[in-house]
C-alpha cells in the first residue's frame, strides 16, 4: 500500500472539509470574546458613554435659570458664554492655571524624577512607591492639608510672623495663588509617573562619556540630560495641565468662592442656578480646550520622535 | 496489517489564506512504543504540527488518527494526552504533587489512587522527595521532570514533546536525553518529539522525520537518516556534509551489504565521474546510469594521504586550514574551485600544515548519490 | 593629578546640593499629608500653628459623629459595590482583550481606557442629567454607576497586564490534561493573575471611596460620602475636627498602597 491509502482508511471521518475546523473555532472564538466582552461594554455604555452623549445633546437645548429646559436644537447655550467677557475671563483663567501649574509642577517633579531614575539605593522602590502614593490619596484630604499650611493661621503664616519676617499674615488662600500652590502639589504624582518611564532612555554612561569628552556640568545637563528626558516632560506637562484645568475641588476649597474657573463655573450652573444647557455648554468647551491640547502635544511628540 | 497509533493523513495548516502553508499535507504514521522525532529548523512546522495533534490548534484540512479514531474533531481536554512543554508550564501556585495530580483530578480518579498514582510518578523521574516544594524552589531539569512526570501519570494515548531540553545546560541536557528515552521505553508511551537539535533526535528516536518548508524530507530510522540521507537538505541538516557532482558514468552490480532503498530494490555501485576530477566509486539507488547527481560524503568518511599512493591516486588538492579541537583535527581541504572538509580522530602522528599537498579518496560505499534531488545539469 | 578622578569630582560637589533639593521637594510633597496628621492630634480649637498640646480628643469623639459615620457607611457600601462590579466585569473584559484576537480590538481597548481620560467634573455633570429624569440621583445605585466608570480602566490595565505576562502554556497544560475552560479559569489562569486583580481590585476600593466629584453631583443631598462630608465641612468652617478625620481616610489610603505595592508594585499598576 502506498500513497493512495487515504480515501479508503477506516477510522477516517467525513466531513472534515478544509477549513470547517477553524471556521467553528473562529465561531466558538467570537461567542466567547463576546460574552466576555459584553458586561464591561454595556457597563460603559451605562456609566459613561450615555452621560457624555446626553450631556453633549443636552448642551443645544435651551436652559434658564431655575432649571427651565427647552428641548430644541439652538447654540443659545454656546452664543452666551462666548459673548460674555466674564467667561472669557474664566476660560482664560482656567487655561492660564493649567499652564503656570503644569510648567511649575513639571519643574519640580524633575529633580525627584530625575533622582528616582539614577539612584542605586536599595530604598529605590519604596522611594518611587512614596512619591506616588499620594495618588491614591484623597484630593479633598489633601488640599485640607493645603488651607492648614496656607491659612492666615497656618504653618507658613505663623512660622514667618514668628521669625519676625511679617506683621500681618499674607493672604494664601481664596486666591489663584493658593489654588496653584495646592494644585501643583496634588499634581506631582501624575508627573513623577508620567516623566519616570521616558527617564528610562537616561543612561548615565552617555552623561560619563559627555563629562570624559571635557563638557561641563551645566552643558551636560543641557546637551544631554534635558533632550533625553524632553518627551517625558512633556508628557508629564499634559497630564498636569489637563488634570488641573478640570479639577474642581482645589479651587473650590484654596479658593474659597473667589476663584472662578469653568470646573467652578459647571457646578454653580448645574447645582445653584440649574441651568443644565449652559452647564453642559462650558463642559463641552472644557473638553475642547482638553482636545486641543491633547492634539498639539500629539504633533509635538510626532515631531521630537521623527 | 500491524495498525499504527497514530496516523496523520494530508495535514495541513495554513494561518491565513494566499500564505504558504506552515504544514503541507503532512503524511506519517506512527507505531505503538515507538518514539518519534520531529526534526527541522525553526518555521519548519514541526510545532505546528505537534500542537494541532495535542488539539490546541485546529488544521486546516486533513485528519489525525489515534488507536483507528479520527480525533480530529475532538476537543483538546477529551483527548487524553500528556505533554511537555519548552517551558515546562507547570502550574506556579501549586505545589509538585498538585500538579502531578491535577490530571488525574480532571479524570475525576478516587483520592486514595490519586495519591498512590502521583508518588509512583514521581519515584519514576526520582523526585518523591519534593512532592510538597512550591514549583519556583526547583531547579530547571527538576521541573523538567515533574513536567514530565504529570504528562505521564495520566497514562496518554500519545506523550508529547516540545523542545523540552532546550531550556537546559547542555551538560544536563544529556543527562535527560537518557532519562528520558529510558522513562519512554520502561512506559512504553507513544512519544511524539519535537526538536530543532540532530544530536538530541538520532540519540533519542526510533524514527526521525525531518521537515523543511512544511513537508517531510525523510522519515526514517536514525541510521538511515544518516548514512542514506534522501536530500541535500535532509544530508545538510543532519550532521556535516561535503557535496560534490557526480555523472554516473557505470553500473558495477549490486552492493556488497546487500542494502535496500524505500522501494525495495537493492543499492548499486557505480562508478562515477566526480566534476571531471576523476573516476570514483559510489553507492545509489538503481537506473542512475547516465544522469548527474549530487554526491554527498561525511568528512570523516573521507581519507587524506600526504602523498599519492600507488593503485588510488586519489582527488589532489592543497590543505587550506587545520582545526585542532583536541579529539579530532579537521582540515579544509582545497580542490580546484571548492573546499572540502575532512575530519579525523588525532593521532601522535604529525599534523599537516596549510600549503601541504592532500589526496582524497573515500570508499564508495561512503559516497552516495542523492535520490531525492533532481538531477543537477553537467558542470 | 592623574586620570581617572577628573571628572568624577564635578558630580561630587552637586550630590549634596542635589541630595538637599531632592529632600526638600519630597517633604513638599508629603506636606499635606504630615501637616493633616499633625493637625489631628493638636489640641488648637482651630485650624493654626503651632500646635498648642496634644490631644487625642478629635479620635475620641469620631465615633459619636454623624458626618463620619454616616459618611464611612455609605463611603464602605458604595466602595465595596463598586470593586465587586468593576472586578466581575473588568476581569472578563481583560480576558478578552488578552486571550482573543479579533477586529476593533483597539478601538475597544481606548474605549474601556478613556475614562482615564475625561475630566471627572464632565462626566459628573452628564450623570447628573441622565439620572434625575430616571431618579437614581441620590441614591447608591446612581453613585456606583458613576464610580463603576472611573475605576474600570484601572481593573482593565492590572488585569491585563497580570495576563500579559503569565505564560499561556499553563493553561494549554491543564486543557491537556482534561480540563475544560471553565475549569482553567477556575483553577489555573485566576490564580496565577491574581496580584493584578487584587491590585486593580484595592485600586478601584480606593478610587471609589476618595472620590468626591461625582459623589457630589449625584448625591450631595441625599447620600453624602465620607469625602463629600469633609468638602462640606471644610468649605464652611476651617477646624481641626475635621483632621482625625481626614487621617482615617488617610490610613485606609496607605494600607491600599502597602497592598498594591506588595502584590505588583504600584507604578506598574497606576
Amino acid at each position: 500500500m502506498t500513497t493512495t491509502q487515504t480515501q479508503e482508511r477506516p477510522g477516517l471521518r467525513a466531513g472534515n472539509t478544509p477549513g470547517s475546523l477553524e471556521k467553528a473555532k473562529a465561531r466558538r472564538d467570537r461567542r466567547t470574546y463576546t460574552a466576555l466582552l459584553i458586561p464591561a461594554i454595556l457597563g460603559l455604555l451605562v456609566s459613561f458613554v450615555l452621560p457624555l452623549a446626553y450631556m453633549i445633546r443636552m448642551s443645544f437645548n435651551h436652559g434658564e435659570a431655575d432649571g427651565v429646559i427647552i428641548e430644541g436644537f439652538t447654540l443659545d447655550s454656546y452664543i452666551q458664554p462666548l459673548s460674555d467677557p466674564f467667561y472669557w475671563k474664566v476660560t482664560l483663567d482656567t487655561f492660564q492655571m493649567g499652564v503656570v501649574v503644569g510648567v511649575v509642577c513639571v519643574a519640580l517633579s524633575y529633580p525627584i524624577t530625575l533622582f528616582l531614575a539614577r539612584t542605586t539605593s536599595k530604598y529605590k522602590s519604596a522611594l518611587l512607591a512614596i512619591a506616588i502614593a499620594p495618588l491614591l490619596t484623597s484630593a479633598v484630604v489633601r488640599t485640607y492639608g493645603w488651607m492648614v499650611i496656607l491659612g492666615s493661621n497656618g504653618l507658613v503664616n505663623s512660622s514667618l510672623e514668628a521669625l519676625g519676617l511679617i506683621s500681618a499674615p499674607l493672604k494664601l488662600t481664596n486666591n489663584m495663588l493658593g489654588v496653584q500652590i495646592g494644585l501643583v502639589e496634588i499634581s506631582m504624582p501624575y508627573a513623577i509617573l508620567a516623566m519616570i518611564s521616558g527617564f528610562g532612555r537616561l543612561n548615565p554612561q552617555l552623561e560619563e562619556a559627555a563629562g570624559s569628552l571635557g563638557a561641563s556640568k551645566f552643558q551636560i545637563f543641557t546637551k544631554v540630560t534635558l533632550p533625553l528626558t524632553l518627551p517625558g516632560v512633556l508628557t508629564g506637562f499634559l497630564m498636569v495641565f489637563v488634570l488641573s484645568i478640570s479639577t474642581f475641588i482645589t479651587p473650590t476649597l484654596l479658593g474659597g468662592g473667589s476663584v472662578q474657573v469653568l470646573a467652578t463655573e459647571i457646578y454653580d450652573q448645574t447645582t445653584g442656578l440649574l441651568n443644565w444647557p449652559f452647564a453642559a455648554a462650558l463642559s463641552v468647551i472644557l473638553l475642547v480646550l482638553f482636545g486641543a491640547v491633547v492634539a498639539v502635544y500629539q504633533r509635538l511628540t510626532k515631531k521630537l520622535g521623527g | 496489517m500491524n495498525q499504527s497509533k497514530l496516523s496523520i493523513v494530508d495535514l495541513t495548516k495554513r494561518y491565513a489564506p494566499g500564505l504558504d502553508p506552515a504544514v503541507d499535507k503532512l503524511s506519517m504514521e506512527v507505531e505503538e512504543g515507538h518514539l518519534v522525532a520531529l526534526l527541522g529548523p525553526s518555521g519548519c512546522g514541526k510545532t505546528t504540527t505537534l500542537r494541532m495533534v495535542a488539539g490546541l490548534m485546529d488544521p486546516t484540512a486533513g485528519s489525525i488518527i489515534v488507536d483507528g479514531r479520527d480525533i480530529t474533531q475532538t476537543p483538546v481536554n477529551k483527548r487524553g494526552m500528556g505533554m511537555v512543554f519548552q517551558s515546562y508550564a507547570l502550574f506556579p501556585h501549586m505545589d509538585v504533587a498538585q500538579n502531578v495530580a491535577f490530571g488525574l483530578q480532571m479524570r475525576r480518579v478516587p483520592p486514595a489512587e490519586q495519591s498512590r498514582r502521583v508518588a509512583a510518578a514521581l519515584d519514576m523521574v526520582k523526585l518523591g522527595h519534593l512532592a510538597k516544594r512550591k514549583v519556583r524552589e526547583l531547579s530547571g531539569g527538576q521541573q523538567q521532570r515533574i513536567a514530565l512526570a504529570r504528562a505521564l501519570v495520566v497514562e496518554p494515548t500519545l506523550l508529547l514533546l516540545d523542545e523540552p531540553l532546550s531550556n537546559l545546560d547542555a551538560k544536563l541536557r544529556e543527562t535527560m536525553r537518557s532519562e528520558i528515552r529510558s522513562i519512554q521505553q520502561r512506559t512504553r508511551a507513544t512519544t511524539l518529539f519535537v526538536t530543532h537539535d540532530q544530536d538530541e533526535a538520532l540519540d533519542m528516536a526510533d524514527r526521525i522525520a525531518v521537515m523543511n518548508g512544511g513537508l517531510i524530507e525523510q522519515y526514517d530510522s536514525p541510521s538511515v537518516i544518516y548514512e542514506r540521507p534522501n536530500t541535500r537538505f535532509v544530508a545538510d541538516f543532519i550532521g556535516q556534509a561535503n557535496f560534490l557532482t557526480a555523472s554516473v558514468v557505470a553500473d558495477n552490480g549490486p552492493t556488497a551489504s546487500g542494502g535496500a532503498t524505500a522501494g525495495g530494490a537493492s543499492e548499486r555501485n557505480y562508478t562515477v565521474d566526480v566534476d571531471g576530477l576523476g573516476r570514483y566509486g559510489a553507492t545509489g539507488h538503481p537506473g542512475f546510469v547516465g544522469s548527474t547527481r549530487e554526491l554527498v560524503v561525511r568528512p570523516h568518511r573521507l581519507r587524506v594521504s600526504l602523498e599519492a599512493r600507488g593503485g588510488e591516486a586519489g582527488i589532489a588538492g592543497t590543505i587550506v586550514g587545520v582545526s585542532y579541537t583536541g579529539d579530532t583535527v579537521g582540515f579544509s581541504v582545497r580542490v580546484g574551485e571548492r573546499t572540502l572538509q575532512a575530519q579525523f580522530m588525532t593521532s601522535s602522528a604529525a599534523v599537516p600544515r596549510p600549503g601541504d599537498s592532500a589526496y582524497l579518496s573515500w570508499n564508495p560505499s561512503d559516497a552516495y548519490l542523492l535520490p531525492g534531488n533532481p538531477e543537477v545539469a553537467a558542470a | 593629578m592623574n586620570e581617572a578622578p577628573l571628572f568624577k569630582p564635578k558630580f561630587k560637589i552637586g550630590k549634596p546640593l542635589f541630595g538637599i533639593l531632592v529632600f526638600i521637594l519630597y517633604v513638599f510633597l508629603l506636606a499635606p499629608l504630615l501637616v493633616v496628621v499633625v493637625t489631628s492630634f493638636s489640641s488648637n480649637q482651630y485650624l493654626s500653628f503651632p500646635p498648642q498640646g496634644f490631644t487625642l480628643k478629635w479620635y475620641e469623639v469620631l465615633p459619636d459623629e454623624s458626618i463620619f459615620v454616616n459618611g464611612m457607611q455609605v463611603s464602605l457600601i458604595v466602595a465595596v459595590s463598586v470593586t465587586l462590579i468593576t472586578l466581575a466585569i473588568g476581569v472578563p473584559a481583560a480576558l478578552a482583550l488578552e486571550r482573543f484576537e479579533f477586529k476593533g480590538k483597539g478601538a475597544v481597548l481606548s474605549l474601556f481606557l478613556s475614562p482615564l481620560l475625561v475630566p471627572s467634573i464632565v462626566l459628573a455633570l452628564g450623570l447628573v442629567l441622565i439620572l434625575s429624569p430616571l431618579r437614581l440621583t441620590n441614591t447608591y445605585e446612581g453613585i456606583i454607576i458613576g464610580h463603576v466608570a472611573i475605576t474600570f480602566p484601572f481593573v482593565v490595565r492590572t488585569t491585563m497586564m497580570s495576563l500579559a505576562t503569565t505564560d499561556t502554556s499553563c493553561e494549554a497544560a491543564a486543557r491537556i490534561l482534561g480540563a475544560g475552560p471553565w475549569t482553567v479559569f477556575r483553577r489555573i489562569t485566576l490564580p496565577i493573575i491574581q496580584p493584578g486583580v487584587i491590585a486593580g481590585g484595592v485600586i478601584a476600593f480606593i478610587v471609589s471611596f476618595d472620590e468626591a466629584v461625582i459623589s457630589l453631583f449625584v448625591a450631595q443631598s441625599g447620600l453624602p460620602t465620607l469625602p463629600v462630608q469633609v468638602l462640606r465641612y471644610v468649605e464652611n468652617s476651617a477646624d481641626a475636627a475635621v483632621a482625625a478625620l481626614s487621617v482615617i481616610l488617610i490610613l485606609i489610603s496607605l494600607v491600599v498602597v502597602v497592598i498594591v505595592e506588595r502584590v505588583m508594585g504600584l507604578r506598574k499598576a497606576l
